[in-house]
């Protein structure tokens, strides 16, 4: 009987490692991962949460996305932006959206932030880090808004504001200048807008546009590429044109193809 | 005369009261000494004809070089001490070729004379690698570049002068006397070479043969001119 | 452990198109150390002689010291030979500069552009240690992988794989080579994310030296 490679159930697979362990000695590198050089923000307003994201994911140097989606979606009413490995904070986000979703079921009641929280952060904390996935978690439920700082090793923060990735800094500084308590939702949308461009302008890792995400008792609101601060800058009027035979030709070798089928007669092709 | 000059006419570096280096002055005099050389610039090139004095029927004419090539384009030709000359053309032939390593592109003739003369000069300084005593040779240097054919004096003292044509060693007073005659800024390389043959020819004791006098042209190479090429020239006289 | 390294790498990119009768040469004014910008006007390129320009990126300090070794060498070389440097003959120099520093090379990846002696356009490229090769058009630093194959593309690469061999100066106008290099650099600005700010142009020909800048994405 033939025995399939099947992913197990629950958990990673870790057979591989003392074997990819021993490669690395010898100078053979694993592949590199997409990892989401980041401005990822959050802050608590008067009537709930604003999440704001970039949307450059690099490889290296290289801009691997020019427009990806940072912000993913654990609730009807929570929602987490992601920084770090790409793969992880999907799939971390999804999974976490996938238990939140059976709890429901379970319990017959909205999700809290607090649970997911406690489902990222217990996750998290199992694979000490080598889970690359910090988070900026927000949302609004029976007890309020709330607003979660995830860090990959498992440690959590609440705040009324926050800021993740490799721009965080230059978000904060936004932030730490201009945040004050009860703001609008003109104002939170405004500052949060303004924290991810500064991340956009002031760190390389990240860049392009901005996402938001409101998110009050009254329900959501994804404004997926809110501002646009980066059109390209030049086209060529002329354009590019390939004449043919602009490749050249080096040799040529012609396999007929009677030779490698036989046409046998028969019948047309049935109506 | 010699009195007066005899307390400062040892040291190299010291200067006589009346504001001579009398070393670099005799250096000058070891020159009048010398076997004459010719230099004759035109618009084709330039040519350099030097007399070999053969003392002895004994003595291989080839072995007296006069006229010696520092780089491709450039070519020189010497009256007076030709052991000083030696280290003079070491000397150009290193800057020249230094030149080419550096920035790939032949060596402009009055820099490499510059060159030349900035040695010339750094005699008695007490290290180790330099002259004592002033260099006893003077230089006819003829050479090709970008602003076309050139023809440099230089003497023991460091000084250079361009020149159309010039006549240096014994026989120089008259050899220059004669060339200023019949010099013109427009005669062709063949002339040239006829002029400063039959110049040298003047100032010769012996009858001029392919053996005691040799030729060279830069014209825009250096080029030393064969036995047969020298007997041509002659024959033309 | 921790421990410090003589070298940054300061990103950026360069690029230079010899045609005809011209040279185009350009890099982008952004310097960045990992992911920081440190300013977004500076500039890559130094002008060494009338019709000779350098463009590298690399380590900034590295390049500002050899183009200040570079223009002392050349102050010199007037004075001794009474002329102005060719190009050629600078990219022989610069060569040479590089390669004295084989085993503590100058962090700094250059172009050289500009027109020789029979007013031709020429395009030098290096290694960080004095490797040269005279071409039809290069790129060096950071977007280089990026724009190499469009140059390739759109220049007709004079390969040795093609015979007859042909010209490795571009078939392109002035202006259309101009037109190239902000299309190339806007698309490199787009994917490398040390590449960006502003792009300066240097055009050299008969007529002398010409500099544009144009806007890139800023983020």
């Amino acid at each position: 009987m033939v025995r399939v490679e099947e992913p197990a159930k629950g958990g990673f697979s870790f057979d591989l490692c003392r074997r990819n362990a021993m490669l690395e000695k010898q100078g053979v590198h694993a592949p590199k991962c997409l990892k989401t050089g980041t401005t990822i923000v959050g802050l608590i307003y008067k009537d709930g949460v604003i999440l704001g994201a970039d949307t450059r994911a690099t490889e290296g140097s290289i801009v691997a996305d020019k427009n990806c989606e940072k912000i993913h979606k654990l609730a009807a009413n929570i929602y987490c932006c992601g920084a770090g490995t790409a793969a992880d904070t999907e799939n971390v986000t999804d999974m976490v959206s996938s238990q939140l979703e059976l709890h429901r079921y379970a319990t017959g009641r909205n999700s809290r932030v607090v649970t997911a929280l406690t489902m990222l952060k217990s996750h998290l904390f199992r694979y000490q880090g080598y889970v690359s996935a910090a988070l900026v978690l927000g949302g609004y439920d029976v007890t309020g808004p709330h607003l979660h700082a995830v860090y990959p090793h498992g440690s959590t923060d609440t705040l009324p504001f926050a800021t993740m990735g490799s721009g965080s800094l230059a978000a904060m500084a936004m932030f730490e200048s201009r945040y004050k308590e009860d703001m609008t939702k003109e104002e939170g949308m405004a500052l949060v807008a303004a924290a991810i461009c500064s991340g956009i302008f002031n760190d390389l890792g990240s860049g392009s546009n901005v996402d938001l995400c409101i998110i009050t008792k009254d329900g959501v609101e994804f404004l997926r590429n809110f501002q646009q601060p980066n059109p390209r800058t030049y086209v060529s009027k002329r354009g590019y044109s390939f004449a043919k035979g602009h490749t050249a030709i080096l040799s040529t070798k012609v396999i007929p193809l009677r030779e490698q089928v036989t046409i046998e007669e028969g019948d047309g092709m049935a109506e | 005369m010699f009195l007066t000059r005899s307390e400062y006419d040892r040291g190299v570096n010291t200067f006589s009261p009346e504001g001579r280096l009398f070393q670099v002055e005799y250096a000058i005099e070891a020159i009048k000494l010398g076997s004459t050389a010719v230099g004759l610039k035109t618009k084709e090139g330039v040519v350099l004809a030097v007399e070999k004095r053969i003392t002895s029927p004994l003595l291989e004419p080839t072995s007296v070089e006069k006229i010696m090539e520092i780089d491709s384009h450039i070519g020189c030709a010497m009256s007076g001490l030709t052991a000083d000359a030696r280290t003079l053309v070491e000397h150009a032939r290193v800057e020249t070729q230094n030149h080419r390593f550096s920035y790939n592109e032949p060596m402009k003739v009055e820099s490499m004379t510059q060159a030349l003369c900035d040695l010339a000069l750094r005699f008695g300084e007490g290290d180790d690698e330099s002259m004592s005593r002033p260099f006893g040779v003077s230089l006819l240097i003829a050479g090709h570049d970008e602003n076309g054919p050139c023809l440099y004096h230089t003497d023991p003292s460091g000084t250079f002068w361009q020149c159309n044509g010039k006549a240096i060693g014994s026989g120089s007073e008259g050899a220059d006397t004669s060339l200023q005659e019949h010099y013109s800024k427009d005669m062709t390389l063949e002339e040239a070479e006829t002029l400063a043959l039959s110049t040298l020819k003047q100032v010769m004791e012996e009858k001029v043969t392919p053996n005691n006098v040799d030729i060279a042209k830069v014209a825009p190479t250096y080029h030393l001119y064969s036995p047969s090429e020298v007997e041509a020239v002659i024959a033309r006289l | 452990m921790a421990y410090w390294s003589p070298y940054d790498n300061n990103g950026g990119t360069c690029v230079a198109i010899a045609g005809s009768e011209y040279c185009v040469i350009a890099a982008d004014t952004r310097l960045s150390t990992g992911y920081s910008i440190l300013t977004r006007e500076h500039t890559k390129m130094c002008q060494l002689s009338d019709k000779c320009v350098l463009a590298s990126s690399g380590f900034q300090a590295d390049i500002r010291a050899l183009q200040k070794n570079l223009d002392a060498r050349h102050q010199i070389y007037q004075h001794q030979h009474n002329k102005k440097m060719s190009c050629p003959a600078m990219a022989q120099l610069l060569s040479n500069t590089l390669y004295y520093k084989r085993f503590f090379p100058y962090y700094a990846f250059n172009v050289l552009g500009g027109l020789d002696n029979e007013g031709k356009g020429c395009v030098f490229t290096y290694d960080a240690v004095g490797s040269y090769e005279r071409v039809g058009y290069s790129s060096q630093g950071t977007g280089q992988q990026l724009l190499m194959p469009v140059l390739d593309n759109q220049l007709q690469s004079a390969s040795p794989l093609l015979l007859p061999s042909k010209e490795s100066a571009t078939p392109l106008s002035e202006s259309e080579a101009v037109d190239l290099i902000m299309d190339i650099f806007a698309s490199a600005t787009e994917r490398d994310i040390y590449t960006g700010d502003a792009v300066e142009i240097v055009v050299v020909n008969a007529d002398g030296i010409r500099r544009e800048v144009a806007d890139l994405r800023k983020d």
